[in-house]
């Protein structure tokens, strides 16, 4: 018998660290693998032919969004139905919707939107989560939001405000004006709505379903 | 700090990163004090400084402080591990004035041009708008330089003199914690792939080779301000290694619940990250087993003196084995099940929680650093308190402390209020951010960030006076 | 036997989602049990130094 116990010998521990951190490492490549193919961006021809994308082509714009519950998965997840108008078109090709999401996204880094905004529920915490924010009943045609900005559509609204953040205060706590122009505010609400229609996994329950849940209805 | 008792100049370069490291410290906290008090008046420095502004720098100048410290701290121990000076200290001095300058003029660009139009040239110059990793595309180049130049001196420096376990963890981790960064240098239209890189950063650095580098640091603490056994130190070491590493590369999964990625990361990220807790318990075991142990034998030679020769140090030291348990542990178990995670992501709970862990992991244990520093450069054998470290160290934890429970509280009414309630819109958002739980809770953290800043004014007079102070023994 | 799969693309890691925690398992599992083959590796060698 040893003397010595294997369980107070440095080498074990060493070579079990090497280990589990050389296998837990290869083990994340792998998924990095798996996951990768299944979050890389779809096309125009999977969503004119139905095919259900993690991320969406960027052409997603030229179709109306919604966040219904899926009962086998137990939680929401965005649809994609029939066409609807963007700044008045639904024909954007690949190369123009693509282009216009490349512009928002870059937007959304050039202005800094996470160090206020929660981006997919990352970023900071002083603004509200931007993941459905297409999808806030509040810039619908019903909305608060839309009234506010005198506009007559969901995208013409967000641009606005996104212009002339600070001349539409919806709380003490105020958007600051970030130089954003005409363009730069249709790229970002091609990218918020881009981002509506990726499945999150049912994050954030409930998105817009409760009106007036604090105050009574 | 004075450096006329240095003879090492890898200890000498060590302080000057102390130092610049102290500086942003302080920055870091002033522009924290800025964001908290918008959260009280919003009108406060609008469209100056705005929130966003002053978050980026509150982020930023914490994680490159601790990046310099960390650098420090590495600089500092090598002469004692290795037994040798560090090889290419000459380009090591001059890579610091490089980092140091580039950080100057990165924070210049934050406050003064603030954001650019929608195009390449902002991300090159002005701000890649990813969180903590904001700095413009040029710095990136300039960051991985510094870090390969640091990387290749401790490299080269390990394999020439002796190689102990501290040394082997530390090589194997730099090497990671330098080419985990290339991960979050690329633009891609695809949020959903950009955050999930991006995680390989954030995650990959605070919750796996942070952690071990702490450990590292700590095994190194233990070995020279207590004489604990290197063989047991080290054996702990290579446990913590297992354990972090073992639960915290897999528990990246943690940030894969909700931005695209499969529905499998649920699993996989509850569990692995449930686990990330136990390596943290065992360092705070580990830490205490050693000092009892080590002032234990000394009691029963007859001697009846304290075993410790750096009272502040370790005193942050032991701070920092259980800030690690209770803000890493503890505040990210809270909300690391993505049954409760779907309900608390990007809400103040993840605040409260990045407080108390980056405070307890991390600040604690670099600031002991810091102290050892002092005592290195001011040749004292026995360090002692002073009142002003007393100060300090109370000051500051009560202040975070208090800042975590105030935003825990807060993080408590978004989760009823904005997300439960009234789901999740920007009506709801606001609901929350009006409740009454909601703003006294900020107006708590506002008032214990001002008692976090106090206490390090205190540091800070410690720092410069302390290597001074009579009741040392030298 | 098997759960029905109800992920968006069917995958391996999807697949081994059987129920509560089975994916998590199987891969702690996997990462754990190689230990037993080093411990008796380190054991032989400490028998063969004494």
């Amino acid at each position: 018998m040893a003397n010595k116990s294997v369980w107070s010998d440095n080498r074990f521990w060493q070579r079990s660290a090497a280990w589990v951190t050389g296998f837990a490492s290869v083990l994340l490549i792998w998924l990095t693998f798996d996951t990768s193919a299944q979050i890389s961006m779809g096309n125009d021809a999977d969503l004119k032919n139905g095919v259900t994308k993690r991320v969406p082509g960027p052409t997603v714009i030229n179709y109306k969004i919604t966040y219904e519950m899926d009962t086998k998965r137990g939680h929401e997840v965005p649809v994609i139905g029939g066409k609807e108008k963007f700044f008045g078109r639904d024909d954007y090709s690949e190369e123009e919707a693509g282009a216009l999401l490349h512009l928002g996204k870059l937007g959304s880094q050039a202005k800094n939107c996470m160090d206020c905004h929660t981006l997919l529920g990352n970023g900071a915490y002083y603004a509200p989560d931007l993941t459905k924010s297409w999808l806030d009943p509040a810039w619908g045609p019903e909305g608060s939001l839309q009234a506010m900005t005198g506009k007559n559509t969901r995208e013409e609204a967000m641009a606005e405000f996104l212009q002339h953040p600070s001349q539409y205060p919806t709380h003490e706590r105020m958007m600051p004006n970030l130089g954003i122009t005409a363009e730069e505010a249709k790229g970002l609400v091609a990218f918020l709505k881009h981002m509506s229609s990726i499945d999150t996994n049912g994050f954030p329950r409930n998105f817009g379903k409760i009106q007036g849940a604090v105050h009574g209805k | 700090m004075a450096n006329n008792h240095l003879t090492s100049e890898s200890k000498q370069l060590a302080t000057w990163y102390f130092t610049f490291a102290a500086i942003l410290f302080g920055a870091q906290l002033l522009f924290g004090l800025v964001a908290a008090i918008q959260y009280v008046m919003p009108g406060f420095l609008f469209e100056i400084i705005d929130f966003s502004i002053a978050r980026i720098l509150h982020i930023n100048a914490l994680v490159v402080w601790m990046v310099f410290a960390m650098f420090g701290s590495v600089y500092w121990l090598l002469p004692d591990e290795t037994g040798i000076e560090t090889v290419g200290i000459k380009i090591g001095k001059l890579l610091f004035w490089i980092f140091a300058a580039a950080i100057v003029v990165v924070v210049l660009v934050y406050l003064l041009v603030q954001v650019g139009p929608a195009d390449e040239t902002t991300i090159w110059f002005i701000t890649e708008g990813r969180e903590y990793i904001e700095a413009p595309r040029w710095a990136d180049f300039g960051i991985v330089v510094v870090a390969l130049g640091f990387v290749g001196n401790l490299f080269l420096t390990g394999m020439k003199g002796k190689q102990t376990g501290i040394v082997t963890v530390l090589m194997a981790d730099m090497i990671a914690f330098s080419g985990l960064y290339l991960a979050g240098m690329f633009f891609t239209d695809n949020i959903s792939v950009d955050q999930y890189w991006w995680w390989w950063v954030i995650h990959l650095w605070v919750e796996a080779t942070w952690e071990v580098f702490v450990g590292a640091i700590a095994a190194y603490g233990l070995i020279t301000m207590l004489g604990a056994h290197r063989k047991t130190v080290e054996m702990w070491l290579w446990i913590e290694v297992s354990m972090l590493f073992g639960s915290g590369i897999l528990g990246m999964g943690h940030h894969y619940f909700w931005i695209g990625t499969p529905e499998y990361w649920w699993e996989i990220g509850a569990l692995f990250s449930a686990l990330e807790p136990l390596p943290l318990v065992a360092m705070f075991i580990h830490v205490l087993y050693d000092w009892g142990k080590t002032q234990g034998e000394q009691n029963a030679q007859g001697k009846d003196v304290s075993v410790i020769n750096n009272k502040p140090a370790f005193t942050w030291f032991v701070l920092n084995a259980f800030g690690n348990f209770l803000g890493a542990g503890i505040w990210g178990f809270f909300h690391t099940l993505p049954q409760v995670n779907l309900y608390t992501h990007g809400t103040q709970f993840t605040s409260a929680h990045g407080h108390l862990a980056f405070f307890g992991a991390y600040a604690t244990i670099l600031i002991g650093m810091m102290y050892m520093g002092i005592q290195g450069s001011n040749g004292i054998k026995v360090m002692k308190n002073t009142k002003a470290s007393i100060w300090a160290v109370s000051l500051i934890t009560s202040g975070v402390v208090g800042m975590t429970v105030s935003l825990t509280i807060a993080g408590y009414v978004q989760v009823l209020v904005s997300r439960a309630q009234m789901g999740a819109t920007w009506a709801a958002y606001f609901d929350g951010q009006s409740g009454m739980w909601f703003t006294q809770a900020m107006d708590w953290r506002l008032f214990m960030g001002a008692v976090t800043f106090a206490g390090f004014l205190f540091l800070i007079k410690d720092f410069l006076s302390t290597g001074k102070d009579a009741q040392h023994e030298h | 036997m098997f759960e029905p799969f109800v992920d968006v693309v069917p995958s391996f890691f999807g697949w081994l989602n059987q129920g509560p925690l089975t994916l998590t398992i199987f891969l702690h599992t996997i990462i754990i049990l190689p230990m037993i083959w080093i411990y008796k590796q380190e054991k032989a060698r400490l028998e063969r130094e004494e």
